[in-house]
C-alpha cells in the first residue's frame, strides 16, 4: 500500500511516516502544505492519504478542501482526516458525495497503533472511520420523541460502533459477544430506527446509520 | 410622436409639482402657525415657571425659599419639557432629555432650561399673536378697500389708516398683500424658534460626551472584569484538569522507566496507562479550547460556526447571513456564544418548533437576531442565561433587545460594535 501523508507539524509527520514504514506500509510522499499535496496528486493515485485539516499558508480548512479536491481528481480516493478536534459538520462534508473510503479521527487515535493502522486498512478499501467523539456527539443530539431512546444500551453502544464504521465480527469482538449476538442487535436496531433492512454489510450500511444520526445537519 | 409624449409628460409633472408645492407650501404654513400659536400658551406657561422661581428665590433670604427652590426648578421641568416634546415633533427629530439624577441645582441642564424659560416667556406670545393675528389682518386690509363706501366716515384699519377714498383703499390692499407676504416666513420662524428650543433643551455636547465616557468607562470596568474571570476560570480549568493530567503521564512514564528491566509487563501497563491519561488531557484542553475560541470559527468564520451551532441544536434552527465580513476575533467569538447561549436558552425553556438566526450588520457593527416560535415570556431576570448574555454584549459596548410577550414569538436582538 502506497499513502501520501499531508502534516504540517513536523514531529507529527515523521512519526506517522516511521509508524506506518515500520507496519509495512509505503509513504510516497510526506507533504506540510495543501498545495504541495495537491501537486503530487495530479501526477499519481496513491491507496490512501493521511490528512491533517489546519494547514499553511491560512491555517483554516486547506486540509478539508484539499481533501474533497483529490476526491475529484481521483473519484473514491481513500481519504482519512486528521484532527487536533472534530466536528460534526466536517464528517457530514466528507461523506457527502456517499462513495466511501473516508475517515476522520481524532490526531490521538493515532496512539492506539493497531486500531489506527486497522482505521486506515478500512478506509483504503472503501470502508468507513469515523471517530468516536464525532458519533458520540452525533447520537447526543436530542431531539423531540427521539427513537433513539427506544434503543437498549447495548443497542446504542453496536449502533455506535457501526457508525464508527465497523464490520459485524469486530463489533462482536470489541463488545466481546458472539456474531450471532451482534446480528441480532443490529436487526433490532434497524427495526426500531425505521431504516431498510437490507441496506448490506460494508459502507453503504455506515452511510445509512450516519444519515440517520446526522439527519437534519447539513 | 415621441418628443410630444415626452412633452406633454414633461407639462403634467410641472402641474403636478406645482400642486405639491403649493399643498406642502400651506400644510408649512398651518404646522408652523399651530406651533407658535400653542408657543403663546405655552410662553404663559414659561412665564408662570419664571415667577414662581422668582418668587422662591426672593424668599431665600428668609430662610424657607431654599428647601424649595429644588422642588420649584423641578416644577419649571414640566413647561419645559412640554415645549421640548413640541420642538421635536416640529422638527420631527427626538430631542432626549438633559437631567442627570441629583439635585437639579447642580444639573448644567438647569440654567439651559431657565435660559430657554426668558426666552419664550419674552417673544412667545409676541410671534404666537403674530402668527395668529397676520392672515386675519391681511384679509381685513383687503376686505376693507372693498367694503369702505359703504361705511360713512371711512374704516380705520391697521397703523391707524383710515380707509376713506380710492387711494387709501390701494394702499390697504398693499399693507394686506405685504402682510400676506410676512405670513410667508412663518414656517422660518417656527423653525428657529423650535431651533433655540432644540439647542437650549437637549444635552450640552459636552454633558453628551461626558455621559459617553462615563457609560465607556462603567462597560470597561465591565469587560475587565469578564475577561479577569474568564483568566481565572481557563487557568483553574488547565490547572486542575491538563495539568494535573501531564504531572500523572510523567509520572506513570518515570515510573515504567524504573520497572522496564525488573518486571517489563508492569512497565508496559504503566506505558498504556500514560497514554490514556495523555487522551484525556487531550480531551480536557479540546474543551478549553472551544471554551476560549472555537477552532471551527477560525477555519470557517463566524457564519459557517454559527451554522454547525444550528446544525447540533436540538430545535430545528436556520441560519440567514445578511452581511458577512471578517470581524475581530473576540467580537466573533463573543457573537458565537451569544448564539449558543441563546440556542441553550430556547431548547431548555421556549418549548419552540423552530428558531431562525440571522447574522447582519454593517462593516462597523455586527448585528444578532434571533427569534424562535416558543411560548415567549422570556424574563431577563430569571434564570441566568439572558443575563450572561447581556454581560457578554456589554463587555464589547454592545446592547441586547428582548421581546418575548407571553405566546411568543420571543425575538432577542444583540449587535456588537466592531471597532472600525
Amino acid at each position: 500500500m502506497r499513502v501520501v501523508i499531508a502534516e504540517d507539524d513536523a514531529l507529527l509527520r515523521e512519526g506517522l511516516a516511521l509508524l506506518l514504514k515500520t507496519a509495512g506500509i509505503e509513504v510516497a510522499a510526506a507533504v506540510d502544505n495543501a498545495e504541495d499535496f495537491l501537486a503530487f496528486i495530479e501526477g499519481e493515485r496513491p491507496d490512501a492519504v493521511v490528512m491533517d485539516v489546519r494547514m499553511p499558508p491560512t491555517h483554516r480548512d486547506e486540509g478539508l478542501r484539499a481533501a474533497v479536491r483529490a476526491r475529484e481528481i481521483h473519484p473514491a480516493l481513500p481519504v482519512l482526516v486528521l484532527s487536533a478536534h472534530v466536528e460534526t459538520s466536517y464528517a457530514v462534508e466528507l461523506l457527502a458525495d456517499g462513495v466511501g473510503g473516508v475517515g476522520y479521527l481524532l490526531k490521538e487515535r493515532v496512539g492506539k497503533v493497531e486500531r489506527f493502522l486497522d482505521a486506515l486498512q478500512r478506509v483504503a478499501k472503501g470502508g468507513t472511520a469515523m471517530d468516536p467523539e464525532v458519533i458520540g456527539r452525533l447520537m447526543a443530539r436530542r431531539r423531540a420523541a427521539d427513537p433513539l431512546e427506544a434503543l437498549t444500551a447495548r443497542e446504542r453502544e453496536v449502533l455506535g460502533l457501526m457508525a464508527e464504521g465497523y464490520n459485524n465480527s469486530t463489533i462482536a469482538e470489541l463488545l466481546v459477544v458472539s456474531d450471532g449476538a451482534v446480528l441480532k442487535h443490529i436487526r433490532n436496531i434497524f427495526a426500531k430506527l425505521g431504516l431498510p433492512s437490507d441496506e448490506g454489510a460494508g459502507h453503504r450500511r455506515v452511510l445509512a446509520v450516519l444519515a440517520y444520526l446526522g439527519r437534519d445537519a447539513g | 410622436m415621441e418628443r410630444w409624449i415626452r412633452g406633454s409628460a414633461s407639462t403634467t409633472a410641472v402641474v403636478g409639482w406645482d400642486t405639491v408645492v403649493v399643498t406642502t407650501r400651506l400644510r408649512e404654513c398651518w404646522s408652523a402657525v399651530r406651533y407658535l400659536v400653542v408657543g403663546a400658551g405655552t410662553s404663559l406657561l414659561s412665564m408662570f415657571a419664571l415667577t414662581g422661581l422668582f418668587a422662591v428665590l426672593l424668599l431665600c433670604p428668609f430662610g424657607i425659599g431654599i428647601p424649595s427652590l429644588a422642588p420649584m426648578i423641578r416644577l419649571s421641568r414640566r413647561p419645559v419639557g412640554v415645549d421640548r416634546r413640541r420642538a421635536a415633533r416640529h422638527l420631527g427629530e427626538p430631542i432626549p432629555e438633559p437631567y442627570r439624577d441629583g439635585s437639579p441645582l447642580k444639573d448644567p441642564a438647569t440654567r439651559r432650561d431657565l435660559a430657554w424659560l426668558a426666552i419664550h416667556a419674552a417673544t412667545g406670545t409676541i410671534i404666537g399673536a403674530l402668527a395668529f393675528g397676520l392672515p386675519l389682518s391681511a384679509l381685513q386690509q383687503v376686505v376693507f378697500a372693498f367694503v369702505w363706501p359703504s361705511v360713512p366716515g371711512g374704516i380705520e384699519g391697521s397703523f391707524g389708516l383710515v380707509v376713506n377714498s380710492w387711494p387709501t383703499a390701494g394702499l390697504s390692499v398693499l399693507i394686506g398683500i405685504a402682510m400676506a407676504a410676512s405670513f410667508l416666513l412663518v414656517p422660518r420662524v417656527a423653525r428657529w424658534k423650535a431651533g433655540i428650543a432644540q439647542r437650549l433643551l437637549s444635552p450640552a455636547p459636552g454633558v453628551v460626551l461626558a455621559d459617553r465616557v462615563a457609560e465607556l468607562t462603567a462597560t470597561r470596568a465591565a469587560a475587565l472584569e469578564a475577561h479577569g474571570a474568564e483568566l481565572r476560570r481557563i487557568e483553574r480549568d488547565l490547572h486542575d484538569g491538563t495539568q494535573a493530567r501531564i504531572a500523572a503521564v510523567v509520572l506513570q512514564l518515570g515510573i515504567a522507566d524504573q520497572l522496564y528491566e525488573r518486571d517489563p509487563a508492569t512497565a508496559r501497563d504503566l506505558l498504556l496507562k500514560a497514554q490514556d491519561t495523555a487522551t484525556d488531557a487531550l480531551a480536557e484542553l479540546r474543551t478549553v479550547v472551544r471554551s476560549i475560541h472555537p477552532p471551527l470559527l477560525s477555519e470557517r468564520g463566524l457564519a459557517g460556526a454559527v451554522r454547525a451551532l444550528a446544525e447540533r441544536s436540538p430545535v430545528p434552527a436556520a441560519v440567514d447571513v445578511e452581511y458577512e465580513a471578517a470581524r475581530p476575533a473576540a467580537v466573533e467569538a463573543a457573537a458565537y456564544f451569544v448564539v449558543a447561549e441563546a440556542l441553550a436558552n430556547v431548547t431548555k425553556h421556549a418549548d419552540a418548533s423552530k428558531v431562525d438566526i440571522t447574522l447582519g450588520g454593517t462593516a462597523s457593527l455586527l448585528r444578532l437576531e434571533i427569534r424562535d416560535d416558543g411560548r415567549g415570556g422570556a424574563d431577563e431576570a430569571v434564570g441566568s442565561g439572558l443575563a450572561g448574555i447581556r454581560r457578554r454584549a456589554e463587555a464589547f459596548d454592545g446592547t441586547l433587545t428582548l421581546t418575548s410577550p407571553p405566546g411568543g414569538p420571543t425575538v432577542l436582538r444583540v449587535e456588537l460594535p466592531c471597532g472600525s
